[in-house]
Order: C-alpha cells, then structure tokens, then sequence
C-alpha cells in the first residue's frame, strides 16, 4: 500500500528551556506539551496517565508552576522554562525530596511517580515546612492507584525535615 | 543441606527497591516510552453502539487519510489471526462461544473494536477513525442480569441460544437440609457488589515487532507474566511458540488486567506481521476505562441457618455474576467464591448455586482478589445475622471462627485451615479498638446528632492457599546462576508491577546464598530466558516464587561449596559463602571473592581436574509449591463517621491486624496492604462503572470515574501477627489482595453501624452520599 507523506497542516517553531537547556523545535499547533517532551525531546520521564488532565502524571514545572503537560499546547510553552522529572536530580545526584521517597518507600509501579514529584517539589518550593494536611491538599490532584498515598505523603514530610506525619512508624 | 543463618539478614528487613533510583529520575522504561525505528501506531475505530448488527464497514476514506499505512476490518483480521475460540473455562451450557479479534457481524458493548487503523502517528490513526464509515443495524442492548434473563431480548451470542453464559449449577457440602432443621431461625438478604475496576495509572499497551527475515515476533508488553501473553500470541496469531519473544520492562500498574494479551494487543502484532513494520499501542484512558474490562458485579441470595446463640450453621447462596460482552474469567470467580465463602468460620453445611450471564458491558476481568465477593457477602451477612439477633458483631464472629486445636480445622468445601490466625487477628483488632469505649461515645456523640460506626471483617487469602489433596501440580520456578563476576542471577517468571519483586527475591537469595544485595539481579520479563510459570498473580509471589528462590539458591549453594572443596582440597563443611566470598579456615587467607572462585572452578572443569561427578555447572533450578504455607488472612476494622445531612462519609481510623506469614520486606507488605485497602476505600465511596439503561458507558473518564486521592484514604494502622509457621524453611505468605478483600465489607459494616439509628439493611456495597441519603430516608429511594 503507498504510504502517504503526511503534511502537517501548519508546523511552527517553538524555543524554550527545558531543565536548564534551550530547546527549540518544530511542532504542529495540536501538539501538546507532554508530546513534544516525551517524542521529540526524549524526555519520557513525563507520563500520560489519562490525556485529560485528572491524573497528574504528566505534571510538570511551567514557569516555575505546576501544570499539567497533557493539557498545555507545546506552541503556548514557547519561551517558557520548563523543569520535569529529569531535571530533579543534580549531577547524578538524587535531590533531598527524590532520596525521602526512596527511603519512605514511597511508590511501587512508579507511573504517577514524575507527577507526585514535581508537585511535591512545587510545594517544597513555596512552603518548605508543610502540615500532613497541607501535604495531602497539595497531592489530592495526583492519582496513585497502588500506594494509598501514605508511603507517599510520608516522603514528602521527611524531605521537608518537618514532624513526621501522624501515621508514621520509625524503621 | 541445612539453610545458613547470616549475622545479618535482608529478608525480614525494609531495605530499600532496587527499581526506585531508575523511576524516581525519570528513567523508568514503559511500553509508552520504546520507539523504534520504522515504528508505526495503533487506533481503533470502535462501536457507539452497545448491541448492533455491523452490516458493512467501508474503510476507503480512512485508507487514503495522511499518513495512514493500513485499515483492517474484522473481516480482515479473521483472515490474520484466530478467533478467540471457547475462552476461559468453557461456558458449561449452550455452545461454545467464539469471537473475532476485532468485531466481525456484531458489536457486543460500546467501544468494541470494528476497524484497526495504522499509521505514522497516534493523532493521524485517530483522525483516520473518525473516516471509518460503518453501517449498524441497533439491536435492544442487554443491560442488567434481569435483562440478560429476559427471553424477549436478543441474544449476545446465537451460539448460546440465551443471555446465560452457565449455570445454574448447585453444589451442596454438608448436610444442609439437618442444618436448617436445627437452626433457631432463618436470615435472609439479597446482597449485590456493583461493578468497578481496575484503573491501573497505565492503561494497556503493546509494542509489536515482527522481523520478516527471522519470521520472529518480537513484543514489548505490559503484562503481568510474559510466558502467558506469548502463548495467547502464538496461539491467536497460529505461529509456533519459538518464533514469539515476549519481553517486558516496567510495567505500570494492573491490578489483574494484564494478562496474556488483549484482542487489540493481538490486533497490533498481526498488523505488524501483516506489515513488516513495529506497531505500538498505547490504550488511551478512554479505552481503558470503557473496554479494558470490568469486575465485581455480582448478586446474591443467602440464607443462613442461625441459633439463638449465635451460631451459623450452614448458608444456602446463590450467585449470578455478570460476565459483560465476552466470556472469560467469570466462571472461574464463581468456583472459587463458592470454595472460599465459609473463610476461617466453622460452617457445618453449605448449599451453592452459581450462574452466570453476558451482558453488552465491558467484560469480566480478574480484578485484586477476584473472588472477594466470598468475603463481602460472609462479612455482610454476619452483621446482619448479629443485628437480628441483638449480639454484638464481632461476638458473632468469635462464636463462629475455626479455633485452631479443634479439630476438624477445614472448611466445609474441603480445604484445611491449618495455620489460620484469624481468631487472634479479631481478639487484637477488639482490644486495640476498645470496643467498650467507643460504644459508649457513639451513644453519646449520637445525642449530638453525630453519627459514628464501627465495622469489622475478618477473612482468609490463599496465599498460595493449602496444599489440596489429589489437586494439580501448582508451582513457582527459580533459576539461580552465577555470573562470571560472581554476581547472582536470579530468574523469575513472576513479572513485577509495583509489588518490587526484584528487590524481595533478591532480598531472600542474598541471605540464603551468602552474597551482597548488590550483587544480586533478579532477571524477569523475557520469554528468551524467563522460567516456566505463569507470572504474577494470585498471591503467588512470596511463599511459591520466594521459596523456589530460597529452595535454588540453596541448591547452587550446595554445588559451588562442592566444587569449592574439590579445588581446595577441604571438606564442603568447612567452607561457607558470606558476603560475597568464599570463607574458611582452610580458603588461603581465609577468603576468596567469588569471582575468583568461579574462575577457578571454571577452568578446574575444563582441564579435567575436578573428579568424575563433579557438577560445575554453576546454575540451579528450583519448583516449589508455597510448601506448607497457606494462608494469609485477619481483620480490618473500620470506625467511620456519616455526615446524615450530606450523606459524606469520614473514615475516622482504620485499623488491620493481618498475618502474611514471615515478611520479606515489611515496608513492602504495608504498601501492599495500604494500597489494597485504599482500593476498597474507592470501591465503597467513590468508584462504580456505570451503564445508562440503554447501555452507554458513563463512566469513561477519570471526572466520572472517581478514584480515591490523598484526601480520601486516611491513615491505615497495620499490626502484624506472629504467624504459625508450619514449612521448615518458607513461610512467607502473599499478601497482595487481602487489603481489597477485607475493606469493602469493613467499611460497609462500620457505615451500616453508623446507619443503625435510621433502620436500614445495608445490602449493597457502593454507598456514596447520594445511596446514604436514600438509606436514611432523606432522599426518595
């Protein structure tokens, strides 16, 4: 069967900082974020969990803010910074709140994973030293379907180096 | 050989996943992040329509759409690959069914796939679907079991002759009849699960590979056991079992949906044999939650033979699952629901009577402790039976539960009970709570207009379950190998998706071998090398895969110490492996790394200087059966508070006392108890995959689709049993189901507690606010 050269309808060129680095390339106007990261940027840390903007697997740091890149156009991010989960770690190593969720046993399959993360880190950001609660508000728009979200919210408590949160048993 | 007990173990301690580093910096591998060069993508056009007549599909316009490389139809892809041929345990009445990989004549539920499009990209395959012209005729759709019963209706497959998929069938244990004679009075309810489901954070996915040179199929699957979705593969696709390679990395999430592979995973690697080129499918969260496949909707009628005194003597159930559009896995649910109802109680007599339907849903897949209606309506029914006769609950349940040096510790339907704990795991679950206490704050918090309740549920997971007389021969197989550099390779057909098995075996080889953690590789997810088994599943992994690894490991042990001593000239009891290193008193400076060892062994064997008999091969395999392990089990309790004005429900503490035997890792078990528990906490509260009664799904996003977030799942407090331990060396015990077993019926108890004041029988298991408020009288029913 002849395979058809596909055209895009309308391919325009986009700049922007990704994780420290300027990044440019061309994407089609449907292009969004997420797919522009995760295709041709490589970045496949960032994950699709439902392409309608409810799971927050896909979140990542616009702007310094947390946005959803399943929802975001990539020609809307033009100029922007943007920080995913590949841009957490520092020269290899892991940062405080990556290494609390390694030790708080924090996740299990690790898809919802580079969302929880950059959430987490937004939070860490703005209010260093968080409440379970407040912990708990600042995730309830990421969904984990294997942890219960206590192993979880434990990390986030430990990076802050804040009280341990209610339910948390020393190991 | 006897088992070696280092200084300092891993297993039983909360070391930290090995797979955490990769997935905590993004660079986890899932079927979603593979590209290939060449590779092509997958979209379906599927059916709107719940129960219609497919009278022509015309394609045209979708073939010449940019980009687009091929359309199948599903008369077309018959010609590919095989229909899917009597599914399952074969329906035990009318014909056998068959049906085509993509619909052929008929669509059976909304989103059946009628046309497979392939192309260069996702966005341009959907765009080609939305070009697919197909010609319905509708059909009255099949909604409810009522339906499905209804002789008027049409028929979802000719081959049946009807909407029953099986059954009636009634099995009776016990002397049912002398039973009921004796009772003091009859209990009755009708108790229904609704249907939810599994809702893994990664849909479906497959990425097909066939290489026309080779006339190998090489697949990257998520899937929960490689060697299963190959052979499905094989078999579907007609090609013999060596020329498919199944291989699989991280796998995100499943709860019981990934196994084997998926009409449209089977759909994409015809495409690509078809092609010549990769096909890659990544199943969108639309698709995933409309036709992936739903669980749990099942109905019951019971009667239970009841003394004044509390005591249940026998039940007389009947369940009707409802299989949705295409049979599979519903018939085995029964059969085992029908085994597993009397749970840890001392039932004298049961009568069982199972059948079951289709319907145009999504069909009936293994969702996290597929039978767990056993224990919800057991768990239910006891609360009921203690309400009628004004006898606390739990009192109920310690008049009735088997106590363990009395014998005969077996269920009516046959299995032993040997080991339980579920008798402490109640009594601990009570103290802890302080039963007294709280009744007397719920009396005086209920003057306040405040509405609080506790509920309890006690059960028991085959984890694997007893060894069962004249029952087929069910095992685990390791394979150990050492590696030149004298790491330990540890391969495993169990396939990890979260539970963090490449760190729980390696946890118990190191110990048992005597290396490093670190030098341990747990190998899974490659049908090249992966052994036999059929993945991860079922509460399998720890008692079957991690005893095959201890009993493997043990044996490989056995030999290098063997070879060891030839080389060394020593006796193999006085050589022992630890930290990675040969040690003993006659190894020349009292160590050797293992490396070197295996150097020596290596070319000791190929000069001939090792005596006849000496084994160097240094690799072992082990099967093993989960030994005398059995079961895991014990009790939830649940203290909840109903808002009656809104009908909002607030955990206010849940508690699980729980025995899975030894644990490996603790924080591994917890997770896994947690999770599990957080999934019953949706299944209550938030979660139901709803049908309108023409049949259109309603619930196909995650804004319909309400999964509990970190607002919704409280605190679990866990506490651990000591176990009985009855296998010499093994006696660890699955524990990836019993917290999705045991909640629902826990909350539902502690919420019908709640209820009490208002007198309503709490009979179903979804209760959100709008339920709660009809069940109070505030809304019409």
């Amino acid at each position: 069967m002849p395979e058809r050269e596909v055209q895009p309808q309308a391919s325009l060129t986009i700049r922007l900082q990704v994780n420290g680095e300027e990044r440019e390339g061309a994407v089609e106007g449907r292009t969004t974020l997420a797919d522009f990261l995760r295709d041709q940027l490589g970045l496949t840390g960032t994950h699709l969990g439902c392409e309608h903007g409810v799971c927050g697997a896909c979140t990542v740091l616009l702007d310094s803010q947390p946005a959803r890149s399943c929802l975001v156009l990539a020609a809307s991010a033009d100029g922007s910074r943007v920080e995913t989960v590949e841009g957490l770690a520092e020269n290899g190593q892991l940062s405080r709140l990556q290494q609390a969720m390694w030790d708080s046993h924090s996740f299990q399959c690790g898809f919802c994973t580079p969302g929880f993360l950059i959430q987490a880190a937004a939070l860490l950001a703005e209010n260093p030293s968080p409440t379970e609660a407040e912990v708990r508000h600042a995730l309830s728009g990421n969904l984990c379907r294997c942890t219960g979200y206590e192993s979880i919210v434990r990390g986030v408590m430990a990076a802050a180096g804040g009280p341990e949160p209610a339910g948390a048993e020393p190991r | 050989m006897k088992a070696r007990v280092p200084a300092e173990r891993y297993t039983g301690a909360s070391v930290r996943r090995v797979e955490d580093e990769r997935l905590l910096t993004g660079r986890g591998s899932f079927v979603a992040d593979a590209q290939l060069p060449g590779m092509l993508h997958a979209a379906f056009c599927r059916s709107p329509l719940p129960h219609a007549r497919i009278l022509a599909v015309n394609t045209e316009a979708a073939r010449l759409a940019p980009g687009v490389v091929a359309v199948f139809d599903g008369a077309q892809m018959a010609q590919m690959a095989s229909p899917v041929a009597d599914p399952g345990d074969s329906p035990r009445s009318g014909g056998p069914v068959s049906f085509g990989i993509l619909a052929v004549d008929k669509a059976r539920l909304v989103g059946d796939p009628v046309a497979l499009v392939v192309a260069q990209s996702r966005a341009l395959a959907e765009d080609a679907c939305e070009l697919i012209q197909v010609e319905y005729q509708e059909l009255a759709p099949v909604v409810t079991v009522e339906q499905a019963l209804d002789p008027s209706l049409p028929v979802i497959f000719e081959e049946l002759g009807g909407n029953r998929l099986f059954g009636p069938e009634t099995k009776v244990f016990g002397d049912v009849d002398g039973a009921f004679a004796r009772a003091d009075r009859v209990v009755r309810a009708s108790i229904r699960q609704h249907r939810h489901q599994n809702v893994p954070m990664e849909g479906r996915a497959i990425l097909a590979n066939f290489d026309a040179g080779s006339g190998q199929l090489l697949v990257r699957a998520a899937t929960q056991g490689v060697n299963t979705t190959r052979q499905t593969l094989a078999e579907q696709l007609r090609m013999p079992l060596d020329r498919v390679r199944v291989v699989a990395e991280d796998v995100g999430g499943s709860f019981g949906l990934k196994f084997g592979a998926s009409r449209e995973e089977v759909a994409c690697c015809a495409a690509s044999r078809e092609l010549g080129r990769p096909v890659r499918w990544i199943e969108d969260r639309w698709e995933n939650l409309t036709v992936s496949g739903q669980a749990r909707e099942e109905s019951f009628e019971v009667e239970a033979a009841v003394t004044s005194a509390g005591r249940i003597l026998a039940l007389k159930v009947e369940m009707v699952i409802d299989s949705g559009a295409y049979p599979g896995f519903a018939p085995l649910v029964v059969d085992i629901v029908r085994e597993m109802i009397p749970g840890p109680y001392r039932l004298e007599a049961l009568s069982f009577t199972g059948s079951g339907v289709v319907t145009n849903k999504a069909s009936y897949v293994a969702y996290r402790g597929p039978w767990a209606a056993e224990t919800f309506v057991r768990e239910r029914m006891i609360d009921l039976v203690a309400q009628e006769l004004g006898i606390s609950a739990p009192e109920v349940r310690l008049r009735n539960l088997a106590v363990r040096d009395e014998p005969p510790l077996r269920m009516v339907t046959g299995p032993s009970l040997a080991g339980i704990t579920a008798r402490e795991s109640l009594l601990r679950a009570v103290e802890i709570l302080d039963l007294t206490g709280f009744r007397e704050e719920q009396l005086r918090l209920r003057e306040e207009g405040r509405y609080l309740g506790i509920g309890f549920a006690t059960y028991i997971e085959p984890a694997p379950g007893p060894r069962q007389e004249g029952g087929e021969e069910n095992t685990e197989q390791v394979r150990v190998e050492l590696d030149q550099d004298g790491s330990l390779l540890v391969h495993t057909a169990q396939m990890p998706h979260g539970q963090g098995h490449r760190t729980t075996l390696a946890q118990v080889a190191a110990d048992e071998f005597g290396v490093r953690l670190e030098q341990v590789q747990v190998m899974v997810g490659d049908t090249q090398r992966t052994p036999t088994g059929f993945g991860t599943g079922g509460s399998r992994f720890a008692a079957m895969a991690g005893g095959a690894a201890l009993h493997g490991a043990r044996r490989l042990r056995g030999k290098v110490l063997e070879a060891a001593a030839q080389i060394l000239d020593l006796a193999p009891a006085e050589l022992d492996i630890s930290g990675g290193e040969l040690v003993g008193p006659g190894v020349p400076g009292g160590r050797l790394p293992l490396a070197e060892l295996i150097g020596r062994i290596d070319l000791a064997a190929r000069s001939g200087q090792l005596p006849p008999g000496t084994d160097a091969d240094l690799t072992a395999t082990a099967d093993f059966d989960g030994g005398e392990s059995g079961w895991s089990g014990g009790t939830h309790c649940c203290v909840v508070e109903v808002d009656a004005a809104t009908g909002l429900v607030r955990i206010l503490r849940y508690l699980v006392v729980e025995d899975c035997g030894d644990m490996i890792n603790p924080a591994v078990v917890d997770g896994q108890i947690r999770g599990g528990v957080a999934q019953g906490v949706g299944a209550v509260l938030l979660e139901r995959s709803a049908y309108d009664p023409e049949g259109q799904y309603l619930s196909a996003t995650l804004m319909d689709y309400l999964l509990p977030t970190a607002l919704d799942v409280p605190h679990i407090e866990i506490e651990h049993l000591s176990p009985v331990r009855l296998d010499p060396d093994v006696n660890f015990r699955g524990v990836g189901e019993g917290g999705m077993i045991a909640a629902p019926p826990t909350i539902c108890n502690a919420i019908a507690d709640a209820l009490s004041p208002f007198g309503p029988r709490v009979l179903e298991q979804h209760l959100p606010p709008t339920r709660i408020l009809e069940l109070i009288g505030a809304l019409p029913d």
